[in-house]
Parts: structure tokens; C-alpha cells; sequence
């Protein structure tokens, strides 16, 4: 151990108290960034699947610029096709065809415009969470014809409940009037104040019989088994279905042009995240800068004295960093521990958030939210960190250079 | 907003022949027997509807029933699949009749703006077809010639706290009291869709336009026209036409 090291170290003992409370200091920022970090990430994360699996799914595939429009008339017509298709693809978990239009809906006493979407029953259930959201009556089986799947708050609004006959009247795919009744199966709440107020289900086979749709449906969706996939399917999708119809080709967009609202509120939490954390990091710089200053108030007569038997400004500097350094990665590689443990705990446990699931629900969460834990959010904490105090403790380390060691000696 | 205004006025001022208005003339009253020039006491008439878009069209042949500025009732005719599809205005309500599922349906508020039919036509292009009677306070803008008669130019401004669709309607009018044009505005004052009378002849025994077309702005390939094969105006037609029941029994 070189003269330096050694000289840093008995230094860091020299007031023990304060150095644990800086470490801690230190260590405590560290852990709650890994923390806040990796809850953040699974937050987005568990949103945007719980989100998907309420309607949109990760992908979809439409016809081009569907999107747009949401014309009637933009249909995908060979979804048989699109099926061979997504058989080949790897890593697809499962997909299902919708039609979607938009039509008044009447019940004896009241009328509303809402989304009408034709549904594959089997197929829908392993793609979202309908099946499982209805709350009253039963979910659609495959032979039904002429029945519906109704939300919540529409349901109320129309005064129905299940077994009850509603009308609906739109316009078909060839400009025809499309009208129909059906009556009420199942009742669903899916957490989206939209969805259950303007939207009901009907088997896909009516659908397409109602709306003259024949045999083309409006949307493909899909559910993907990992999030980090979603962008290369997507990608290897699109450049299929460019090949299967060079002119005219369909096109696969993903959850993020699907609910761009979801990607905003993700951002904006983001930002508002990091700002959070900069403050923290100020603080904890703060904290560091006060503990040097101190330091070198404290030992100015000593410095003087070894600078008068000729140690250089430079090695005194060399061994103040040294000391911060020390201190500095001692708390941060404990947060970083701490903190990737905490993390791990509640990351097989899960946050029990059910207390604020009216405020979260209109982001599709409920229930418990599982932070993720992640060479990203484990590092780049505890690294902004340990840049910042590096920054804190070389502004008093620099001073040594400009004393004098006659006043330093004087200094009391 | 005011200067906006003011470029508007200057604009209008350019563009047509700016002759003295006449002031004895009343805009007000001017507009009223366009109107019921237009509409007639009462009236049947068989009508095209040409429904034209980028890649397709359709046509619906439609027979109308119209009786003073309020009430109205259409069948739809052919294609045969949509034959007996009724819609019948009373007042600012509509509903609407389907055949196929024998129900009557209100068209809620909120649906008003929605179009008819899947037409260029809002709802309540149709329910508020006298709103801008009631609502606007209408002014001259200018003259012009058509045909060798004299044209009228109408600004139609809301009034305060009207409930209206439109910013702004400016109104093209013959003198011999034919509907020439009519351009709605929204709030900003930026055209959103213009309807144009032409084809004007002798139809159900006076000067009449034969073809109508609403368009909206920029888009010259999507448009709505309605073509009148036949137009009989009446002094009146029975209060039992323009009813729910009288909807329902789906006249053929």
C-alpha cells in the first residue's frame, strides 16, 4: 500500500461518525435510484402489457393507412393469407381478425354512436383480457349468432342488461345500410372509461354478414411473447406483406402508433422521473461537497506543514480524491447491492397497488405492479452518481493548490 | 380574429362587382323567400343521390316528402337492399326507420354531426336545414350576374349565442329567388364545404336546379349529388305524413 492510500485511509477514519453518514448518504441515493429505476421500467412495462391486452394487442396489421381513416372499406380481404403468414413467424404468441364499424345502438328507451367490433370468440380470448372482463352474463361462444358483448357503462346507459335486445344501425362496407338486432350475452368492464361506454362485440361471422363485409375483416392483432420483440416482428412482418402485394401492401404498425397516448404519458412520466432524480443526485453532491470543505477547513495548519516539508499541492489533491473516491464507491457499490436485492424481492413478489387503482386504471393497471431489474436501471444511478460527487469533491481538492503553506500553518 | 374578418370582407369585396347594394332590399327577407322558394309550401320529389368517392360510387334514388321549413321525410328506393330505409325530421329531431329489423331509431345529439347516410350530408345539414333562418342575421356582401339576372351575396353571421353548426354561411342568391350557392364556414372563418345549385330549368312548374352537389373543400374527387327526376310542390300535405307511425308503414 503506497504512502498516499495509506495516508487517505487513517484520514477517512479520522471522524468516523461523519464518514458512515456520508457513505450512508451516498448509499442511500444509490439504492433508490436502482429502485426507482427498475419499479419505473416495470411500471411501463406491465402498462403497456395490460394495455395491449385490453384491445389493441402489440401489433396489428391493417390495410394501409387504415389507421388514418378507419374506413369501413379499408379491409384486409384475404385473412386466410395473413394467417398462413403469421404461422411461419416465430415468437408469436397468438392473433385473432376483428371487423370494426361504427354504428348507432338503440335499446328501447335511448340511443348511442359506438364502435361495433366483430370478433373471432375463440381466438379473441387468447389475445385480450374481454373474456375475462365480462362481469355479467357469459362471454361469446362460437356458435352464437346475433348476440352481443355490451360495456359496462353503455350497458347503463342503455338500461339493458343481459338477455335484452338491442338495435343496431350503421352503414356496410358497399355503402348498404347495415341493421340489425342482437341480443345482450355478456356485459364487460374493461377498466377504460371509453371502451365500456362506446363499444360492443359481436361474433366476427355476423359481422361480416351485417356489415356485407363477405370474408375480409378490418384488423389482424397480435400478442408477441416478449415486448423486446415487438420491433422485429413488426419489421420482418412488414417486409412480407410488402412481398405477398407489392402494390397495394398491407401494413403492420405496433402498439406505440396504436395508443400513442400511452407512449406520451410513459415519456412525460420519464422526464418527471429524472427530474426527481437529479434533484436527488444535487443533494447528495451537496452532502459530499459540505463533508470535503469541512475536511480541508478542518486540517488547513496540516496541509501547511507538509507542504513546508515539501509534499507538492498535487499529491495532497491526489490523496483528498482518494478519500472521496473511496468513500464514494463504498456507497455506491452498497446501494447497488442493497438496492438489486430490494429490487429482486419485490420483483418476484410483486407491489400491491390495488390503494391508487382508480388512478392507475385508466392506464389499464391493476392489481400489482413487478419492478425489473436491469443492467440499465442496477448502473446508471448509481454511475450519475458517482460522477457527480467526483465533480463535488475536486472543486476542495483543487483549492489546495492555491494555499500558501506559511498562512496554512498560521490558519487556526 | 376582427382582422381576419376585415381581409374576409376586403376579399369579398374584390371578387364581386362592387355595386351600391340596394338598400331597400332586406337581406333578411331576402334569404326567407329563397327559402321558401327552395322548399315551396310542400313538396314531393324523387331524388338521386350520387354518394361519389376516390375509388367508388353509389347511387340511392330517394323520394322526399317536404312540408314548410320544418319537416321532412325520405324513403330510400333503390338499390333494392336498402329499399324502405326512412329517416323523418320533425323539427330539429330525427329518426330513423329500418325495414329489416322494423325499429325506429333517434338520432341522439351527439350523432348530429355524423353524416346521413354516408353521404356529404351532416344530420343536421338536414335537421337544421331553418337554422339559418332563425339563427343568422344576414347581410349583403355584393352582387354579381348569372345568366343576365342579377345575384345576390349574402353574409350570414350567427347570432349571439345561436345555437349553431356554421361560423359563417355565405349565400348566393338569383333575384328571381333561386338558390344558387351556399358555403359554410366554421368558426375560424375557413370554408369547410360548399353546396352548388346548377342545371337550373323548368321543374315542377317553376325555374328550378336540377342538381345539387355538396362538396367539401379541397377534395374535388368525394362529393354528394342530388339530382331531382321529378319535383311536385303542393299547398300543403297531411300533419299524418310527417309522424313515427307514418314512418313506419314504409310507403312504397
Amino acid at each position: 500500500m503506497s504512502i498516499d492510500v495509506k495516508m487517505a485511509w487513517r484520514n477517512i477514519w479520522r471522524n468516523p461518525r461523519r464518514t458512515m453518514l456520508t457513505i450512508c448518504a451516498i448509499a442511500f441515493a444509490s439504492l433508490l435510484l436502482v429502485f426507482m429505476l427498475s419499479f419505473q421500467f416495470g411500471s411501463y412495462e406491465t402498462m403497456i402489457n395490460t394495455s395491449v391486452k385490453i384491445h389493441t394487442g402489440h401489433l396489428q396489421i391493417h390495410a394501409h393507412e387504415y389507421l388514418k381513416k378507419k374506413s369501413i372499406r379499408q379491409v384486409v380481404s384475404e385473412p386466410q393469407e395473413i394467417a398462413h403468414l403469421l404461422q411461419t413467424i416465430p415468437k408469436i404468441e397468438a392473433y385473432t381478425f376483428r371487423g370494426q364499424a361504427f354504428s348507432l345502438i338503440s335499446s328501447k328507451e335511448r340511443t348511442y354512436g359506438v364502435a361495433v367490433t366483430g370478433i373471432d370468440p375463440e381466438r379473441e380470448a387468447t389475445v385480450s383480457r374481454l373474456k375475462s372482463s365480462v362481469r355479467e352474463g357469459e362471454f361469446l361462444a362460437e356458435s352464437d349468432k346475433d348476440q352481443a358483448l355490451v360495456g359496462k357503462l353503455l350497458a347503463k346507459n342503455l338500461h339493458i342488461t343481459p338477455g335484452d335486445e338491442v338495435t343496431l344501425l350503421g352503414q356496410g362496407r358497399d355503402g348498404s345500410i347495415a341493421a340489425t338486432v342482437v341480443s345482450v350475452k355478456g356485459i364487460y368492464s374493461s377498466g377504460i372509461d371509453e371502451i365500456d361506454r362506446a363499444s360492443i362485440h359481436i361474433p366476427l361471422k355476423t359481422f361480416q354478414e351485417i356489415y356485407a363485409m363477405g370474408n375480409a375483416i378490418h384488423e389482424a392483432v397480435i400478442i408477441v411473447e416478449s415486448l423486446s420483440d415487438v420491433d422485429a416482428i413488426k419489421r420482418s412482418l412488414n417486409v412480407k406483406l410488402q412481398s405477398q402485394n407489392p402494390d397495394n401492401p398491407l401494413t403492420a404498425v405496433d402498439w406505440e402508433e396504436l395508443m400513442p397516448g400511452l407512449r406520451q404519458s410513459i415519456e412525460m412520466d420519464l422526464v418527471s422521473g429524472l427530474i426527481f432524480y437529479l434533484l436527488l443526485i444535487i443533494v447528495v453532491a451537496f452532502s459530499i461537497l459540505n463533508t470535503f470543505l469541512m475536511a480541508i477547513f478542518e486540517r488547513t495548519k496540516e496541509f501547511g506543514v507538509l507542504m513546508a516539508i515539501g509534499t507538492t499541492p498535487e499529491r495532497l489533491t491526489k490523496v483528498l480524491l482518494i478519500e472521496s473516491m473511496t468513500m464514494t464507491s463504498v456507497g455506491t457499490s452498497a446501494g447497488i447491492i442493497i438496492g438489486s436485492l430490494i429490487t429482486i424481492y419485490f420483483q418476484s413478489r410483486g407491489i400491491d397497488i390495488s390503494g391508487a387503482s382508480d388512478l392507475l386504471s385508466q392506464f389499464g393497471i391493476t392489481g400489482r405492479i413487478y419492478p425489473k431489474l436491469s443492467w440499465i436501471s442496477a448502473i446508471s444511478g448509481p454511475l450519475a452518481v458517482l460522477i457527480i460527487t467526483f465533480f463535488a469533491a475536486l472543486y476542495p481538492a483543487l483549492k489546495i493548490k492555491k494555499m500558501r503553506p506559511v498562512e496554512a500553518m498560521r490558519a487556526v | 380574429m376582427v382582422k381576419r374578418f376585415a381581409i374576409l370582407l376586403g376579399l369579398g369585396y374584390v371578387s364581386f362587382t362592387m355595386i351600391p347594394v340596394a338598400s331597400a332590399l332586406d337581406a333578411d327577407a331576402l334569404v326567407k323567400a329563397g327559402f321558401d322558394y327552395w322548399r315551396g309550401n310542400a313538396s314531393i320529389a324523387t331524388v338521386i343521390m350520387t354518394i361519389h368517392r376516390p375509388n367508388w360510387e353509389r347511387e340511392m334514388t330517394i323520394k322526399a316528402w317536404t312540408r314548410g321549413q320544418k319537416d321532412s321525410l325520405f324513403y330510400i328506393e333503390a338499390p333494392p337492399k336498402d329499399h324502405g330505409n326512412g329517416t323523418l325530421k320533425k323539427g330539429r329531431e330525427m329518426w330513423m326507420y329500418n325495414p329489416k329489423v322494423n325499429r325506429i331509431i333517434k338520432i341522439p345529439p351527439s350523432m348530429m354531426s355524423q353524416s346521413w347516410m354516408g353521404s356529404d350530408f351532416s344530420n343536421n345539414d338536414l335537421a337544421k336545414s331553418d337554422s339559418l333562418l332563425i339563427d343568422y342575421e344576414h347581410s349583403f356582401m355584393g352582387t354579381d350576374t348569372h345568366d343576365g339576372k342579377k345575384v345576390y351575396v349574402i353574409k350570414s353571421m350567427p347570432k349571439p349565442n345561436a345555437p349553431v353548426v356554421w361560423g359563417m354561411q355565405k349565400l348566393v342568391i338569383r333575384e328571381d329567388l333561386i338558390w344558387l350557392r351556399q358555403e359554410y364556414y366554421d368558426e375560424e372563418l375557413t370554408l369547410v364545404k360548399t353546396m352548388t345549385a346548377y342545371e337550373i330549368g323548368m321543374l315542377g312548374g317553376k325555374l328550378f336546379p336540377q342538381k345539387w352537389k355538396m362538396h367539401n373543400v379541397d377534395e374535388a374527387d368525394r362529393y354528394t349529388q342530388l339530382t331531382y327526376m321529378s319535383l311536385e310542390f303542393k299547398s300543403s300535405l297531411p300533419d299524418n305524413l310527417f309522424t313515427l307511425t307514418s314512418l313506419r308503414k314504409a310507403r312504397r
